[in-house]
């Protein structure tokens, strides 16, 4: 059977930082991907370098919510596709899910499905929880709560940095989920073989809040699945820009939103064309506030050359950050010119 | 005195100081303003914010003025205007005016990829 982990955890708690690091790892060299973004247009896959044959990305929304048709399916295909030969003898698969998802769904179809079993076995759920903001994400949504009460592994993640906290959040994990093994991981920094082959997933040792949701799950439509909510008003969009954005243009981006949308901006990351530097793109990385500085990589990772931004939070307005942009963009061109003119 | 005619620097600031309205939930609304005036916001709590284009000699490129809800006209505020180097510095000053208590300071951190 091929063992399936599951990589779960909170926007920006450092999922595909672990991923894309494991995967470099020669020990996973066979390891099929899927990819879960809560957004219309996904990012990840362009920051995770793996093959095209083995890897998946599911953008269709959540996948917790379309478990049935997404999931199931995508499994099943990938399977069929390894038996005909069409894809790479891949020994493992690890699924990325979304920032929101709630686990439980997609952990009750990967241990009852007809169509999954025999072929697959769960073989367990890492969970990231960031070091920063953790308690507070904790505290505040019931999807990271849960996120962490089915975790094999916990991953606490940027311990590194200025105001991480991490006894604090081992402290609030400990709590919450007495059974997973707690670690940590600076950069997504850690060897798979402390990760995977957790064996059979088990609910024992679990909050007993865990077993009840797997109960739940069970009877629970899978057509439309109405077993949770995401937060209310949590909604997601993707900014496609074709015009390249000036490099000073971004530094006051990131000032207005932290200092205009606040903690409702959940999430925030993108692939930005900069005018400046247009062969190496720049990828950032915000959660709330907190940004990190701008990774510039190599190269284009496709012929997608376009900037790319995707916003995950709630109340925020779309036409109100395009305009920003185009704003922002605008003033610092003016700006750039008023210089010029007068040197 | 005469009214501002609508440039389209202006219309694009409007709109864009109703959506911000929007996104701070502030009940209000943006009125093109009289010369040098190119926006005016009212608030319904009462506070008022005008916002001006910096001229070309200066290195500024918005004048906010307001009067906050609650003072009397003719305050400080309302007479000498805030000085703001960009939009980013624009919509903290009509925050400020406003009463929106929003958001942090950006803080930026090590890259994620290393």
């Amino acid at each position: 059977m091929i063992p399936v982990s599951v990589i779960t955890g909170f926007l920006g708690s450092g999922k595909t930082t672990l991923l894309a690091r494991l995967i470099r790892d020669p020990a996973m060299s066979r390891t099929a991907v899927i990819i879960n973004e809560f957004g219309a247009v996904g990012l990840d896959h362009d920051l995770i370098e793996t093959s095209e044959e083995s890897f998946v990305q599911l953008s269709n929304g959540c996948l917790c919510c379309n478990v049935r048709s997404d999931l199931t399916q995508t499994l099943a295909e990938l399977a069929a596709r390894r038996a005909q030969g069409t894809a790479p003898p891949f020994e493992r698969v690890v699924i990325e899910t979304s920032g929101l998802a709630d686990p439980a769904p997609i952990l009750h179809a990967l241990m009852t499905e007809r169509d999954l079993i025999g072929v697959y076995a769960l073989d367990g759920v890492i969970t990231t929880v960031d070091a920063l903001l953790g308690v507070a994400t904790l505290d505040q949504h019931e999807e990271s709560r849960r996120q962490a009460a089915v975790a094999d592994r916990i991953v606490i993640t940027k311990t590194d940095l200025d105001g991480a906290d991490a006894v604090a959040v081992r402290r609030r994990l400990s709590a919450l989920n007495p059974s997973a093994q707690i670690m940590e991981a600076m950069c997504g920094a850690i060897l798979p073989a402390v990760l995977f082959d957790c064996g059979f997933y088990d609910v024992a040792g679990k909050h007993p809040d865990v077993g009840t949701w797997l109960a739940y799950e069970g009877g629970a439509t899978y057509k439309v699945h109405e077993s949770h909510k995401h937060s209310s008003g949590m909604s997601s969009f993707c900014i496609v820009r074709e015009a390249p954005l000036r490099a000073v243009t971004l530094p006051l981006l990131l000032s207005a939103l932290a200092e205009n949308c606040g903690a409702d901006l959940l999430r925030m990351k993108g692939i930005i064309n900069v005018l400046e530097n247009p062969q190496r793109p720049a990828v950032i990385h915000g959660v709330q506030h907190v940004y990190h500085a701008p990774v510039w990589l190599p190269r284009w990772p496709s012929e997608d050359r376009r900037t790319r931004l995707v916003f995950i939070g709630r109340n925020l307005r779309e036409s109100w950050v395009r305009s920003l942009i185009d704003l922002l963009d605008a003033e610092v061109a003016e700006q750039a010119a008023k210089q010029a003119s007068a040197a | 005195m005469s009214a501002q005619p609508i440039t389209t620097e202006a219309a694009q600031l409007h709109a864009f100081l109703d959506e911000s309205l929007a996104l701070w939930q502030i009940a209000g609304a943006v009125h093109p303003g009289v010369a040098p005036v190119m926006a005016e916001i009212r608030a319904a709590s009462g506070a008022v914010a005008w916002v001006e284009r910096a001229g070309e000699d200066t290195p500024f490129r918005w004048f906010v003025r307001w009067r906050a809800a609650g003072d009397a006209p003719g305050g400080v505020r309302e007479v000498r205007p805030r000085a703001c180097g960009s939009l980013v510095g624009l919509l903290a000053a009509v925050r400020e005016a406003l009463g929106v208590k929003r958001g942090n300071a950006v803080r930026v951190v090590a890259p994620e990829y290393r």
